[in-house]
């Protein structure tokens, strides 16, 4: 085929011929040119079937080949449900039918038609209910049968983009209405954003008279003139709280969709009015189109729809199909006028195409094209989105606005009918209307945003709608055909295949609310989303229960208005993540990373355990900057303390240094750290690495909302600090040779800080404390000199054996020493005092968070709770793994669970922490452990300390 | 102990990107500017929350009801904070190394931030001299627009190039430096 349906060149055609484009279709080379939807493309090549219905795999045709076309999805690529009505050709690409075999012209799938009686609306409710058992089979089959193309997971992946905006004014529709509101919103001084569906902005007026591209063109040139930001090929899919505007933009020049976010001031609604089907038999035959598919197919891409056409009009649209079709020299054979009251029977042909028509006369006529032009749809979903509920207009025979909305204002065919100046007028005093309310928006939002420029005067008054209304056309209500008996079926929903009969069966069921019979039967929610299905569906049931439209009620349109890809939902991908000042290093050297939280950090450089015996013989350095750090400053840092930990804290020394556990309200763990005192009125608190932002956040909220009249700044500073800690016994050694601060001892105990410099970086902080159970010291370093510090200790620990560890070797050694880990070892039930820490709760204080809690479970319920403890395994050799249940020897009966658990290269045996019922507590009680996976029992022993290695804490003090 | 020379501060950026001359929309990494963190129940330097502007050579931005961020070359960060009134309760907090500081300019850099932040951009709402804090591509930053004034523009009394300093959080630099210049290709943006 070689463009066989192409006509000669129609007077504004968008195609350029000089441009031709090879692409193939189910295999076959075809050419097309620049400017070509896929739907022109193939309906200019003489292709009439494209596609196979969902449920009855019936051969279906182009109806209404624009975005909104129930039968153009195909498959490009690897990309399915392309609607071909919409997306331009382009060269190359590969083009192929979705869901068909063996093919598209022989469908196997379409016996399925044979059965249609059994097949009905909600059949799927009726059937594969029971056996619930053989549920998965009937879902194996029936996933066979779901629409839509194929997903290929190795195809590179598209780009998606995400922008926010703030437009004073943003118009969605840009024809002949929505562009003069557009221009005149930005002559008045408002920003405006023009959001275009199609191609390109005109809307009707593209494929419609001289006169009518002319001043489409006028509009475009004089929308940019005035500085309008237009945004073709793109769709305002919603309308939220506060005229927040989803805006998915198609056309953007590197992101295949992207998501506009925009705060608009005021919305104005111009999305025109969508074409509406005709419900009679035999209306999905290939070949039944509707008036608007037609004049965009001949006049926008000289695209020949068939020989010999029967024109069924309602309106001037349909009459001037006739003319264009003249025009292009394709026969008209009949011209069946709904307005003199004649209307269609049916639609008669093969599968392949419409042969014959049949009218409510009797009389036949032979074509292979019938044009309908049977009304309108108002789409008005964004004005649904705003709160309206459109009425019903009968003699238009379509809903229009209800409400006044004051931000939300609407022109052209959405609001009512008018000539092409009519409509223009309109538009401009929409948009100037617009312009007046967004002022005062604007005012407003300047006038209460702290780093707005100032704002002069009072806020101008809210502009009056003083716009003069457009008229209503009378229209013939044409919804089903009055014809029935016949064989065929007539569709209401062409995406979801249902029949005005399965409505009609539906409402017998009890189905007849709309709100019902829609989700029952799925009709309206297809691709299209009741664009073209909506109105009839009302109508139908209207019909089937004796009332009028008005009294059925229509389904409230939601958003989105059309449909967005999960990708452009997606938006540009943020992965946050971070990193400390010696993340380098770490990569350099071999570092097998974990991620914690949003922190990418070290879990061990090769070999953990070699990383702890090198710890406990030699010196090891992790990098802690994780760690939390808080810097507390002021005359009443002590009372925070003091309200925030369990312990005391008014006589902490200047250069002491002090470990607490702080609770919540409930008295449950929340977290614990070490906080020191840096001088008179400075304290620096470290936390959890996963804690840290939660204490920041609980240390402000009493701040600022319990005790606003304590003096006492808290700043965040993890990451001011590279924190390094140096553990070993030969630490001091190392440190030594690093430091001017006197690291003797008597001079530097354990439990106190210095401050000094280290590897001749200034103002870095050094403490003496360790959760290795090490001597140890961790360096808090200016973290823009983190990095020296960091590789001066490798350099000059070298003769020293010094090598790095993870957090996996730090994991390993706490729990040698016995050292819980919140959120690890404790949960959400875990009170302070089952922890092992009682001597650290000061019932004896004033007051502190948690304490009522405390002081309850202390004296009344303790040994009510579970008990974190120590756990040997008999065998040292078996590991268990973490959330091993403990349970009642030779029962099912639940004690506890280990919590933490390692092998421990120091001590060549397993050791554990776990949580247990308090009566199973005691040093020496035996235990019995349900192993995972194999549930295997073994037996293991309550440990008198925490700490299964060093428990004097000898080696950390000397 | 051996004596160990003090080397300059490190940026947290350590990837380079390729500098192009007359790019329309740069990104240039400041973090090594000296940054002072002022807490306070006094008025500092005339400036009320969301707004700055210069004390010298240096930045002062208003970043919080009660706080106030020094930027500038050292020297200027050390004569600006002669300013500070410390009076009532009062904390100077060195904030050098806790904070990395990009520097984003040219006049689609407003059109840059829509992409990855939901503030308004234009210039009435957030004017040269505006304070905002917001997520930024999902990292939280203090941004203060302190727009380029070429000097034969201002005597014509026109307005600089757009441009906006970042400030966030050292230890997510990197990632937001990557992803500025990710999001920015639509406009060429480089390196500055």
């Amino acid at each position: 085929m070689a463009q066989s349906n192409r006509l000669p060149q129609q007077p504004h055609e968008v195609i350029d011929r000089g441009s031709p484009l090879n692409f193939t279709w189910n295999g076959k080379n075809l050419t097309g040119f620049t400017g070509d939807t896929i739907a022109s493309a193939l309906v200019a090549n003489g292709v009439e079937v494209v596609s196979r219905s969902m449920k009855y795999h019936r051969p279906r045709g182009y109806i209404t080949a624009d975005f909104w076309d129930p039968n153009g999805f195909v498959q490009v690529g690897p990309e399915p449900n392309v609607r071909s009505g919409h997306r331009e050709l382009s060269s190359g690409i590969a083009v192929d039918p979705q869901n068909v075999w063996p093919s598209l012209d022989y469908d196997v799938k379409a016996a399925n038609g044979l059965v249609g009686r059994f097949l009905s609306a909600g059949f799927y409710y009726k059937t594969f209910m029971k056996p619930a058992s053989l549920w998965p089979a009937f879902e194996k089959v029936l996933s066979t049968f779901a629409p839509g193309g194929t997903v290929d997971l190795e195809a590179p992946k598209d780009e998606f983009d995400k922008r926010y905006a703030h437009p004073d004014v943003l118009v969605a529709g840009g024809g002949p209405a929505g562009m003069a509101a557009a221009i005149a919103a930005a002559e008045s001084g408002a920003s405006v954003m023009l959001v275009e569906h199609e191609h390109r902005l005109g809307g009707h007026l593209c494929w419609g008279s001289d006169a009518d591209v002319a001043l489409a063109g006028e509009l475009a040139a004089a929308a940019e003139a005035a500085g309008v930001e237009v945004l073709v090929n793109s769709t305002v899919t919603g309308r939220y709280e506060d005229n927040w505007i989803a805006v998915t933009q198609r056309s953007h020049p590197l992101a295949t969709e992207r998501l506009i976010k925009a705060r608009a001031k005021v919305l104005v609604v111009a999305a025109g009015l969508i074409e509406r089907p005709y419900v009679f038999a035999g209306n999905d035959k290939p070949g039944v189109m509707l008036s608007g598919a037609v004049r965009r197919l001949v006049n926008l891409y000289a695209a020949k729809p068939g020989e010999r056409a029967v024109v069924f009009s309602a309106n001037a649209d349909g009459d001037a199909t006739v003319a264009d079709l003249e025009r292009a020299g394709i026969e008209v054979a009949s011209v069946v006028d709904a307005r003199s009251g004649a209307n269609l029977i049916e639609a008669h042909g093969g599968s392949k195409r419409v042969s014959s028509i049949e009218f409510a006369d009797g009389s036949k006529v032979d074509a292979d094209l019938l044009v309908v032009a049977a009304g309108w749809t108002a789409p008005t979903s964004l004005l649904n989105m705003a709160g309206d509920r459109p009425v019903y207009d009968e003699s238009s025979a379509r809903f229009f606005p209800q409400h006044a909305i004051d931000n939300v204002l609407t022109t052209g065919g959405l609001a009512g009918d008018g000539t092409r100046d009519e409509l223009v007028e309109h538009g401009r005093a929409t948009g100037r209307l617009a312009a007046e309310r967004a002022a005062a928006v604007r005012h407003r939002l300047q006038a209460f945003t702290v780093q707005a420029a100032p704002v002069d005067g009072d806020e101008p008054a809210w502009a009056d709608d003083a716009r003069t209304p457009l008229g209503r056309d009378p229209h013939p209500a044409l919804f089903q055909s009055t014809s029935t008996g016949t064989k065929s079926k007539a569709f209401v929903d062409f995406s979801e295949d249902i029949s005005n009969k399965d409505l009609v069966a539906a409402a017998k069921e009890g189905y007849d609310s709309v709100e019902l019979l829609k989700r029952y039967t799925t009709a309206t929610m297809g691709p299209a989303q009741g664009k073209l299905e909506t109105v009839n569906t009302v109508a139908v049931l209207a019909d089937a229960r004796g009332e009028t439209i008005e009294e059925v009620g229509t389904t409230v349109w939601r958003p989105p208005y059309a449909p967005i890809s999960l990708g452009g939902l997606a938006g540009r991908i943020f992965n946050p993540h971070r990193v400390s000042a010696i993340h380098e290093w770490h990569t350099s050297n071999g570092m097998v990373p974990i991620q914690a939280g949003a922190w990418e950090r070290p879990d061990h450089y090769g070999d953990p355990a070699a990383e702890v015996r090198n710890t406990r013989e030699n010196v090891g350095i992790i990098d802690v900057s994780p760690l939390g750090k808080l810097d507390l400053r002021g005359p009443d840092v002590p009372k925070l303390l003091n309200l925030l930990y369990t312990n005391k804290w008014s006589k902490l020394p200047i250069e002491g240094v002090r470990y607490g556990i702080m609770c919540a309200d409930d008295g449950v763990v929340m977290d614990d750290g070490v906080t020191g005192h840096l001088g008179e009125n400075h304290y620096l608190m470290t936390t959890t690495s996963s804690g840290a932002a939660r204490v920041w956040e609980w240390i402000e909220n009493w701040l600022q909302t319990e005790r606003p009249d304590w003096q006492v700044h808290v700043t965040p500073v993890t990451t001011a600090y590279t924190s390094i800690n140096v553990a070993g016994p030969k630490s001091r050694e190392l440190m030594a040779q690093l430091t001017d601060i006197d690291l003797d001892p008597e001079a530097f105990p354990y439990m106190t800080l210095r401050q000094g410099t280290i590897a001749g970086i200034d103002d870095c902080i050094m403490w003496r404390i360790g959760f290795t159970g090490e001597l140890s010291y961790e360096l808090h370093v200016p973290a823009g000199h983190g990095l020296h510090v960091w590789e001066t200790l490798m350099e000059t620990g070298a003769d020293l054996g010094i090598k790095p560890f993870g957090l996996e070797a730090q994991r390993i050694m706490r729990l040698e020493k016995g050292h819980f880990i919140v959120g690890q070892d404790t949960d959400g039930l875990t009170l302070a005092p089952t922890t092992g820490l009682e001597p650290l709760i000061k019932l004896d204080k004033d007051d502190f968070v948690g304490k009522a809690e405390l002081a309850w479970a202390m004296n009344d319920r303790l040994d009510e709770l579970p008990r974190l403890v120590a756990i040997q395994t008999t065998d040292p050799t078996i590991v268990p793994m973490e959330a091993t249940q403990i349970v009642r020897a030779g029962t099912t009966e639940i004690l506890g669970r280990i919590t933490s658990s390692r092998m421990s290269p120091t001590l060549n045996r397993s050791v554990c922490l776990g949580q247990v019922a308090s009566a199973m507590a005691a040093p020496g009680t035996e235990l019995e452990l349900v192993l995972i996976p194999d549930g295997r029992r073994v037996t293991a022993t309550v440990m008198e300390h925490h700490a299964h290695f060093d428990p004097e804490g000898e080696r950390l003090r000397a | 102990m051996p004596e160990h020379a003090a080397p300059a501060m490190v940026s947290p950026i350590t990837t380079s990107y390729p500098s192009v001359a007359g790019s329309p929309l740069t990104l240039a990494d400041e973090s090594t500017l000296t940054k002072t963190l002022v807490r306070s129940d006094q008025a500092q330097f005339g400036l009320t929350f969301g707004h700055s502007r210069m004390e010298g050579d240096a930045i002062v931005a208003a970043t919080r009801p009660d706080e106030w961020t020094i930027l500038g070359a050292a020297e200027a960060v050390a004569a600006a904070e002669a300013a500070i009134d410390r009076g009532g309760f009062t904390s100077v907090i060195p904030w050098t190394h806790g904070r990395a500081c990009f520097r984003l300019s040219g006049a689609d850099a407003s059109r840059m931030l829509e992409k990855v932040c939901g503030i308004d951009w234009s210039d009435h709402m957030t004017p040269d001299g505006a304070v905002v804090s917001a997520s930024v591509a999902l990292t939280t930053c203090d941004i203060i627009r302190n727009d380029i004034i070429r000097n034969d523009i201002a005597a014509g009394g026109a307005a600089g190039t757009p441009s906006y300093l970042l400030v966030m959080d050292r230890s997510f630099a990197q990632y937001l430096f990557d992803a500025l210049i990710d999001a920015g290709q639509e406009f060429g943006i480089a390196v500055g």
